[in-house]
């Protein structure tokens, strides 16, 4: 725990000095620099999203029960990362511009509303991939064609409920860019950031499908109660966010 | 197996990541080993300054008045009870309730949001302990030595060591 807690700190005093370093950077815009400025911000605010998706949360953690849960391979990984750092992105521009032209006022009172909704309807969509991956596991334990299938639907699924829920620091970087009317640059920064968190995920879809190459060795071939327990923690995670939001 | 037990454990630690970054800077008073006072004044980053102060400076003039600051401190600063003010004053391994605060402020510097409050703790410094951060990891507290002033006795910071978030402890010696 304590190397996990010095990580954590490096990770969190990472963030707070590109975060530092990206407003001071965006503040100091004008046109003569305006190329090579916004370059910069760019290629800092990819290093931004690599290291705020290193931090704690829960797409993550999605990621890696299913990928430890179900076979898979390094590509799938890559896909899924970066489908759940698309729809972060996405989720994240929608809710700023949306927030920011229709409401103005009270910005940070309906993010925060807004959040807890988005978190609910992620949550609930953990809760029935993992109760679609429990009953799909018990079901075609026999049937490993079928499953093929069932199998791409579900990562998709997983994508959207991991993704839904709009990052709030890609949020916060573009209605920064947005007060500044650096409109442009804040839809560019929310990519970059998204590029960099989708290569921190699908890193963890691969170690994660590292873990399940081992653990399928081990269980030879009732490989089914590996995905059946990965369904449950799905469930659990699903859960714990639901209960986690009510509980705010 | 062992692993996917681990990860379950996991599941609680996997729940957020800090977005907005609050640098605190106290001023200790401290008098006869007693800890009379404390000024503490918090510097929001400037992003989430950026989306803040747009709401809080209705008349869009660079300052807040008395009627702006009053609404931070009804609707923002009050809020913050629920979380401590993400400050746990400790006296020989018992929490203590926060103290009342005084002097309650709020204003803009170099584009940085800043509130200053004060409390008046009237606790041993030898058996206290103040430690910063937030439990849900959605705000950074960041405590630097140099943040802080105290006109008797030196003061320790260290890292936090919680096991679900990451935070600083001021220690006085």
């Amino acid at each position: 725990m304590e190397t996990y807690n010095a990580l954590l700190n490096q990770i969190v005093m990472a963030q707070y000095q590109l975060n530092s370093f990206i407003s001071s950077t965006i503040r100091s815009i004008n046109d003569e620099n305006i190329l090579s400025t916004s370059i910069l911000i760019l290629s800092i605010s990819f290093l931004y999203g690599l290291i705020h998706a290193a931090g704690p949360g829960h797409g993550k953690a999605l990621v890696a029960l299913y990928f430890t849960s179900n076979k898979s391979d390094y590509k799938k990984a890559f896909k899924m990362g970066y489908m759940i750092s698309i729809a972060h992105a996405i989720s994240a521009l929608i809710f700023t511009f949306g927030i920011f032209y229709i409401l103005k006022t009270m910005f940070r009172k309906n993010f925060n509303e807004m959040s807890m909704v988005a978190m609910e309807i992620s949550a609930s969509m953990i809760i029935c991939v993992g109760l679609y991956l429990i009953f799909s596991a018990y079901k075609s334990k026999n049937l490993k064609e079928e499953k093929l299938g069932k199998q791409t639907k579900s990562e998709y699924i997983i994508a959207l409920s991991a993704g839904i829920v709009p990052c709030p620091g890609v949020m916060t970087i573009v209605l920064f860019c947005i007060i500044l009317k650096q409109y442009t640059l804040g839809i560019l920064a929310a990519i970059t950031m998204s590029i960099g968190m989708g290569l921190t995920i699908s890193l963890a879809g691969i170690l994660s499908i590292l873990l399940n190459k081992k653990a399928s060795n081990f269980l030879d071939n009732k490989g089914y109660i590996l995905e059946i327990l990965g369904g449950v923690l799905i469930l659990i995670l699903g859960i714990l966010l639901f209960t986690s939001v009510g509980y705010k | 197996m062992k692993i996917l037990i681990n990860l379950i454990l996991f599941i609680n630690i996997l729940n957020a990541h800090p977005h907005t970054f609050i640098e605190v800077y106290p001023n200790i008073e401290i008098k006869n080993k007693i800890i009379e006072k404390i000024n503490f004044i918090w510097k929001l980053d400037e992003m989430t300054s950026s989306m803040l102060i747009m709401e809080f400076d209705q008349d869009q003039n660079g300052n807040f008045d008395k009627k702006e600051i009053q609404y931070i401190y009804d609707y923002y600063f009050l809020t913050l009870i629920e979380y401590n003010f993400y400050t746990d004053i400790t006296v020989k391994d018992k929490v203590q309730i926060f103290p009342q605060f005084y002097n309650f402020s709020s204003y803009i510097e170099n584009n940085k949001l800043c509130y200053s409050f004060t409390i008046k703790p009237k606790l041993n410094s030898k058996d206290t302990l103040i430690d910063f951060g937030d439990t849900d990891f959605f705000v950074a507290m960041v405590l630097k030595k140099e943040f802080i002033k105290i006109n008797d006795g030196t003061i320790k910071v260290s890292d936090l060591d919680n096991d679900f978030y990451f935070g600083y402890r001021m220690e006085f010696n």
